[in-house]
């Protein structure tokens, strides 16, 4: 499983590496991201679900698998 | 290749667009276009372009920057009055994006030395302000099958057609021949509005970056027309012509990351 910390990492930047990390895997792969509580719990999430990606949140991880493009 | 952290933080904005992808990214950084003009159409071109990350901008342009040029000319200020265009601009793109390699070329482009100042660039914007220059810079892109942002702005009108030789119209095939000496007042005579010309300009980085990117649908065989006074934005269609000097004969252009 891919993982990326983003402890500290404010928005949009942790959007910008989520991203860039989702484009390096293939349809179906997982990502596992770790987010600050508030406006990064709040917005990545919600924009990996813009994109189409299925989306699963626990706690700060926040869970990633990669649409078909 | 990947993007430095520095690059990820000055390129988030755009990083961000659903259209956009690292991908996209990168292909801006290793791309290299041509500015024929760094005036009224080429100041906001030029900017966006080496804002966006285009990684190497050459900036063709022979005149030296006089007090009437900066009511339309963003990227020359009243203490460059005397300088010369290509090198202020270089200096000031630089300052703007330094990730990117500007190049300046104090040259005015014509139909003998053309195809060498386009030779090697992914993109030609031709911001010039003359038919014979439009033409030189058509007919050596159509040569070098080298894609072209063609634009004009003139009072408060301008044109953009974007042009990938051999697969869309060129300029020869939309504008055939230039209009009789007079009948179309210049520049000088006929005033043009910096807010105008900004618009065109930053249409053209616009298409130029689509062209690179392989984002979004350039103007290809259609005119943007805008009327600045109305704000009337047009598109009217135009065709390649079988019998184009320029073009007819060309092998077809590849558009970048399409």
């Amino acid at each position: 499983m891919n993982r990326l910390d983003l402890t500290g990492v404010p928005c949009p930047m942790n959007w910008v590496r989520t991203r860039l990390a989702l484009e390096e895997l293939a349809a179906g792969d997982s990502l596992e991201v770790v987010l600050d509580d508030g406006e990064p719990l709040e917005s990545v999430p919600q924009s990996a679900r813009e994109d189409g990606h299925d989306v699963r949140v626990d706690g700060r991880v926040v869970t990633i698998a990669k649409a078909a493009a | 290749m990947t993007l430095s952290d520095s690059e990820l933080e000055r390129y988030s904005r755009q990083l961000v667009l659903p259209e956009w992808s690292g991908a996209a990214q990168e292909r801006l950084r290793s791309a290299s276009v041509v500015l024929v003009g760094v005036g009224a159409l080429g100041s906001p071109a030029g900017q966006y372009l080496a804002a966006a990350g285009v990684g190497r901008i050459g900036v063709v342009d022979d005149d030296t920057v006089e007090l009437s040029n900066l009511n339309r000319q963003p990227l020359h200020f009243t203490p460059d009055i005397s300088l010369p265009k290509a090198d202020n601009a270089k200096v000031k793109l630089a300052a703007l994006n330094s990730e990117i390699l500007v190049e300046a070329y104090p040259a005015r482009l014509d139909g003998q030395n053309a195809e060498a100042i386009v030779m090697g660039a992914d993109v030609v914007v031709d911001c010039s302000d003359s038919f014979a220059t439009r033409y030189a810079v058509n007919d050596a892109c159509c040569a070098a099958a080298i894609p072209l942002v063609e634009a004009g702005v003139l009072g408060l009108s301008g044109l953009v057609l974007s042009i990938l030789p051999g697969r869309s119209a060129c300029y020869r095939c939309a504008f055939p021949a230039a209009p009789p000496p007079g009948s179309v007042p210049s520049c000088r005579e006929a005033g043009v509005l910096g807010a105008m010309a900004g618009i065109v300009g930053s249409i053209q980085a616009l298409e130029a970056i689509k062209l690179l990117t392989g984002v979004g649908d350039p103007l290809l065989d259609r005119i943007l027309q805008i009327e600045g006074d109305t704000l009337s934005f047009t598109t009217v269609t135009t065709e390649r012509q079988d019998d184009c000097p320029a073009c007819a004969q060309v092998p077809a252009a590849q558009q970048s990351g399409a």
